[in-house]
Order: C-alpha cells, then sequence, then structure tokens
C-alpha cells in the first residue's frame, strides 16, 4: 500500500540518529477510564516513553493473557468505542505533537468503523496494529485505504522464511517481533532464539525491529534491547494501572518506565 | 455463480466469507495442516483406515427411517430422519473427531485441545483421544458446564481434563477464545479439533469434509428408499457442521431445497437469540470472516439460546456465502417453539432429539405446510436429547432430585 511518512517515521529516524532504541509502551484505552488513559499517556512520554501503543477494547481479543483481557473488559463497561479514541488521540494532540500512536486492536472493531479510520491520522493517530490481520493482507483489501495510516505486522517465532520476506515487503514504521509462543504476559521469554530470529529479520529488511511480549522487568528489556531495536512493554505496565485505578498515584508506573528507558539505552 | 462445490480458495474464501484473521503465531500451524491434509485425503490407506472407523468405531451408516406419525401429524411432505443420534457418542460431532485425530497423529501432535458448547464435541474428543491415548484438553463456558453437566462427567471419565472458562459470556465462544490462546502457547505438540465448521481456513473447509459423509449416505440411501432425492433437507445451525455434512454433497442438485435452522433464543425481535444469519452483520470472530451479531462498534453481542450447542454469535463462512448466493435458506425457531417440538417428537416417534436437532424439527410448524404428501423432506437429526434432560425438566418446571 503506497503510504506517506508520519511521525511514526520522524521518531525512528530522530531515534537513529542519536543510537537511541525505542521504547513502546502499551494502555488499554478506558481502563480505568479514559481521563486516566490520557493523564497515563502525557505521564507516559515524560518518564522517557518513546512510542504509545493504545489497545482498542474488544470483546473476543484472542491474543491477550488474563491481565489485558480484563482490562479490555472494563474498558467495554465504560463503553469505550473506537470513536471516543479518535478523540482521545485528538485532545492527546493538543499538548503533544510529536509522539507517534499507534492503535492496537482486532479487526472486526477496525472493520466496524473503516470509515473513520480512512481519516484517522486526522485524529493524529499514525499507525494500527491489527493481532489478526496477517501481514500480507492490505488493508486496503479490506475496504480500508489511507495512506497516512501505517499498518504495524507481526512476527512470531513461528513465522517461516517465507512469510517473514514477504510481511517485511509490505510493511512501514517498525516490524514486530514476538518473542514468545503465547499470549501478551506470559513469561516463555526465550532470548537466545529471540536474537537468532531479529538477525534473520534484519537481514531482509532496513525497518527497525522491535521486540514485545512477556518483558517484565528492568533485566528483560536490558536483554532484549541488545539485540533488538526498541522494546514493547504492556501486560506489566496494565496491571500497575490496575492496582492504581481507584487511587490513582501513577507515580509507581512512571518510576518503572524510567527504570526501564534506563535500562534499555545502558 | 462459481462452482459452490469447489470452494474454498486456495486461501479459504467461500465468495467474500472465510480467510485466516489470526495472531500470526498460529499462522504456520494451519499452512501445515493445510498441506496435510491436501496431502492425505485422497490418499488410498487414509482414506481406507477413516472409512473403518466410520463403520467400526461409529457404526456407519446411520439409518435413513421413515417418521410416520410425524408425516401424519403434519399432512405435508413424507418426513424422514436421518439418525445421527444413533452414532458412537450420540451425535454428528464424532464424524469430525475420527477424521481430524488421524490428522494429528499424521503430524505428531501429543496433545489435543478442544472447544464445547453442548459438550457433544468435547465428548466426541475425548473418545478418539482416549482411543489413541493421548493428553485431552476441553474448554468449556462455566454456563456450559451447568447446564451440561452430564457431559461434562462423561468427558472426565474418558481421561480428557475440563477447563471451564469464566471470561466473558463464559459460553461457546469464549471457550473457543481460550482453546485459540492454548494453541498459540503450545503450538509446538499441541493439535486444536474444532468442533465446527467455523475457525480459519482450513478447518471450515476439513470439519465439513468429515461430516460431509451423512450427505453421501442421503444421495445413496435416498435412492434406495424413495427413488430420488429429497425436495427439502432440514438441519439446525449452530457453527454450521451437521447442516454443512448433509448439505454439502446436494449444492449442485438445485432441486434440493437446503434450510439451516437457527436459535431464536427468546424471539428474533428481543434481540436476545443467536441467529446471525438472520439477524447480524458480516464480521470477523475466531479466524474467519462470517455474518456475526455485533453492535455498531464491531462488539460481539451476548446471545441467549436455551440450547448450549446453538448458543454462539457466530456461523460458519461457508453458510454465509449460501446465504448471500440464495443456495440455502436459512430461518429461526425460538426456545419456546423448540420445547414443545421437543415434546412432540419425543411421543409420536420415540425418538428424543438434542434441543440443538429439536430446532430443525421445529422448523416443521413453518414449512411442512408448503410440501406436499408426495414430496420428501428430510430432517437430519445431529445428535439424541440425554444430555438436556435435565434443561428439559427444569424449563418443564419438573425436580429430578
Ligand atoms: C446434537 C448437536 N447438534 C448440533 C450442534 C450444533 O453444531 P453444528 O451447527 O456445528 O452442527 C451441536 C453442538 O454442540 C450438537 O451437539
Amino acid at each position: 500500500m503506497e503510504y506517506l511518512l508520519t511521525r511514526l517515521d520522524d521518531r525512528i529516524l530522530s531515534l537513529n540518529k542519536v543510537k537511541k532504541k525505542a521504547l513502546v509502551a502499551y494502555l488499554v484505552a478506558g481502563d480505568p477510564s479514559l481521563d486516566s488513559t490520557l493523564e497515563l499517556m502525557h505521564g507516559f512520554v515524560n518518564a522517557g516513553v518513546d512510542i504509545l501503543e493504545v489497545g482498542v477494547p474488544f470483546t473476543d481479543p484472542i491474543a491477550e493473557g488474563p491481565i489485558i483481557q480484563a482490562a479490555h473488559d472494563r474498558a467495554l463497561k465504560n463503553n469505550t468505542s473506537l470513536s471516543d479514541i479518535f478523540k482521545l488521540v485528538e485532545k492527546f494532540r493538543e499538548k503533544d505533537t510529536k509522539t507517534p500512536i499507534i492503535l492496537m486492536g482486532y479487526m472486526n472493531t477496525f472493520l466496524a468503523n473503516s470509515q473513520a479510520l480512512q481519516k484517522a491520522h486526522t485524529s493524529g493517530t499514525d499507525a494500527v496494529l491489527i493481532v489478526d490481520l496477517p501481514g500480507e493482507i492490505d488493508l486496503e483489501e479490506l475496504g480500508i485505504k489511507n495512506k497516512n495510516l501505517a499498518s504495524i505486522s507481526l512476527i512470531a517465532p513461528t513465522t517461516s522464511e517465507e512469510r517473514i520476506s514477504q510481511i517485511c515487503n509490505k510493511s512501514s514504521g517498525f516490524i514486530y517481533y514476538v518473542t514468545l509462543r503465547g499470549v501478551t504476559g506470559s513469561s516463555h521469554l526465550d532470548i537466545s532464539e529471540a536474537e537468532e530470529n531479529i538477525n534473520y529479520i534484519k537481514l531482509q529488511t532496513l525497518l527497525p525491529v522491535f521486540a514485545g511480549f512477556g518483558i517484565k522487568t528492568p533485566d528483560d528489556a536490558f536483554n532484549l534491547s541488545k539485540i533488538s531495536d526498541g522494546i514493547v512493554i504492556g501486560s506489566s505496565l496494565v496491571e500497575m494501572i490496575h492496582q492504581q485505578s481507584s487511587k490513582k498515584e501513577f507515580k509507581k508506573i512512571y518510576n518503572y518506565l524510567h527504570e526501564i528507558s534506563e535500562a534499555i539505552n545502558r | 455463480m462459481d462452482n459452490l462445490t469447489d470452494l474454498p480458495n486456495s486461501d479459504g474464501f467461500f465468495g467474500d466469507y472465510g480467510g485466516k484473521f489470526v495472531p500470526e503465531t498460529l499462522m504456520h500451524a494451519l499452512k501445515e495442516l493445510d498441506e496435510t491434509y491436501a496431502k492425505l485425503k485422497n490418499n488410498p490407506k487414509f482414506i481406507e483406515e477413516i472409512d473403518q472407523d466410520l463403520v467400526q468405531f461409529v457404526g456407519r451408516p446411520s439409518p435413513l427411517y421413515f417418521a410416520k406419525r410425524l408425516t401424519d401429524h403434519y399432512s405435508g411432505p413424507q418426513i424422514w430422519l436421518k439418525r445421527e443420534d444413533l452414532n458412537h457418542t450420540g451425535a454428528h460431532k464424532i464424524n469430525n473427531t475420527v477424521g481430524q485425530i488421524l490428522l494429528a497423529k499424521a503430524m505428531g501432535k501429543k496433545r489435543i485441545i478442544a472447544e464445547t458448547g453442548a459438550g457433544q464435541h468435547g465428548v466426541a474428543t475425548a473418545t478418539v483421544a482416549a482411543r489413541l491415548g493421548l493428553e485431552c484438553h476441553i474448554y468449556m463456558g462455566a454456563a456450559d458446564v451447568k447446564r451440561q453437566s452430564l457431559n461434562v462427567y462423561r468427558i472426565k471419565l474418558l481421561g480428557a481434563q475440563v477447563h471451564a472458562v469464566d471470561s466473558g459470556t463464559a459460553t461457546l465462544k469464549d471457550a473457543l477464545n481460550e482453546a485459540m490462546r492454548d494453541w498459540v502457547t503450545n503450538i509446538e505438540d499441541t493439535y486444536y479439533i474444532i468442533g465446527s465448521v467455523t475457525g480459519p481456513h482450513p478447518y471450515p473447509m476439513i470439519v465439513r469434509d468429515f461430516n460431509a459423509i451423512v450427505g453421501r449416505e442421503l444421495r445413496k440411501q435416498s435412492k434406495e428408499q424413495f427413488k430420488q432425492y429429497p425436495h427439502a433437507i432440514v438441519a439446525c445451525v449452530g457453527g454450521g457442521s451437521n447442516a454443512m455434512g448433509i448439505f454439502y454433497p446436494f449444492l449442485e442438485e438445485s432441486n434440493v431445497a437446503l434450510i439451516g435452522v437457527e436459535a431464536a433464543g427468546s424471539g428474533l425481535m428481543s434481540g436476545k437469540h443467536a441467529a446471525p444469519l438472520n439477524d447480524g452483520e458480516p464480521g470477523i470472530l475466531h479466524g474467519a470472516k462470517s455474518y456475526l451479531m455485533q453492535d455498531k462498534n464491531g462488539q460481539v453481542v451476548d446471545t441467549h439460546s436455551i440450547s448450549a450447542g446453538l448458543d454462539y454469535p457466530g456461523v460458519g463462512p461457508e453458510h454465509s456465502n449460501l446465504k448471500d448466493s440464495g443456495r440455502a435458506k436459512y430461518i429461526a425457531v425460538d426456545d419456546e417453539e423448540v420445547l414443545s417440538s421437543f415434546h412432540l417428537v419425543t411421543k409420536l416417534e420415540g425418538i428424543m432429539p438434542a434441543l440443538e436437532t429439536a430446532h430443525a424439527f421445529a422448523a416443521l410448524e413453518h414449512i411442512a405446510k408448503n410440501y406436499k404428501s408426495n414430496q420428501h423432506l428430510v430432517i437430519n437429526v445431529s445428535g439424541r436429547g440425554d444430555k438436556d434432560i435435565n434443561t428439559v425438566a427444569t424449563m418443564d418446571g419438573i425436580s429430578l432430585d
């Protein structure tokens, strides 16, 4: 799909220039509320996050472990819809025009909102990551045409060499390498397998390769950052957000992100 | 119109529907399965092994039985019953599991997982896993564990582990979610036996092909027993495997009407039902594009049916294509109609149908009048009703304790 450069590419270029690894942070929009999500997004950026990945809640998130599933359920209890999330991004952009935003979710919610997606970039959204959209299928084939919107694809430990080159050819932004066989939040991280696979992917593409799924501690983050261009952190943040949801004292979370950010650029 | 029998295409699409919308981790396993199946399905030894199991283990062919008193009752067509309820384990589900377990064996998988709603597919899977001595895990919605307790116990007796799923609506769709998560996690050694013509390609095709023995037998039996093909074939539709199995060998026989019956639950108008082909919109769930019960934001909505095996917001993609092409018609009957039909068939024919199957019988109230006494209508009796006795008693206000 033809595609114009976005904030995401700008951010990746500037990280590259100073040889910094990217820190990508995930949270679910509307958990515990859209107002908190907005506060957390700004807080994440201040704590050193380079790219925001905003989860779009879905009733049947088959790639998620229990922590993120529960967050999707809570967000849906608050009736969080994709159009609410576009408004959230617009609000975020009032104060931050630089940090790239990726919406991560499932095909059915995007398909139901395909009209809105065609102008998603006007809200300040830069990319989508659709977990159940195979990397070789263009959004355009499904009737969603938007050359201002990057589509991020996943590559897994089980992806064949043939598929890796297919996916690399179609991708923009970065490649998201799933570090384990499992759902989000599992703990089967295998660093040496990840290293071998990421090295192989990097022979196929000039795009940066980020690693995600299963990263919990600053040590995990450090180890993975040595073999990739950036890391994605999700379940542990979602869990901390939930623990703080009544008191809304997010400082602990920001400290944690700060530690991770230091670890990956150590 | 495409030749319907030649579908799906190589990408797994039946017209607009189907495909493989799954997390990347599963893509390789689906390809492996597709290749294994393509290699084996025409292999004479593989066919012989399945045929032998179907005869000696399942008890096929299942009879085609003339339902005289039901025919008299409706004074419409001659009503015939394709007796899948007489199969080993009591439903059509075993046709699929005896086939898929051989694929699992050919692929060297040691661990079997499955989802189940009514528990019939869970029983059928645990049965074939027991026979081959394979570890087996069955995912079942917590609500279904309660209403199908008899089958839960059968599954345990067969040596499989039952995992009650609490998330979401705690029914069949959530059991499927959880089975998919297990599969993503244990992809190397695990074979997922999907229980209906749902899920990502190649499952809708494989499950259909293994159930198509029902329609192939019917082609032969109808010619032998009433000298022609039926004028109409009626089957209940949850995911749609028993319907697809009996419809498929007749897709090119345009004089044979194909009628699928969905669960209208508390009524189509009430919104509390499980009838995506009657009252849904195309969407993507569990790896395939198909009609789906969803709200305007693309969230899957809660379903309701008296029958656990039909209580599912989606439907197999091939049915969506048959609906759009007009080759099959889909109607829906509500819980009350189903319950009275259950009693009617039990009393008139001495056959106690599963509540899923009772949906197909209940359709007679609406359609029998459209046929003349020299026409033949076949109902696919997908399963027997023993598992539903508790539900029926509760509905009738009777305590069994
Ligand atoms: C007896 C019986 N009939 C029908 C069904 C519905 O499944 P399908 O639509 O795939 O035939 C079930 C599912 O559990 C069943 O047990």
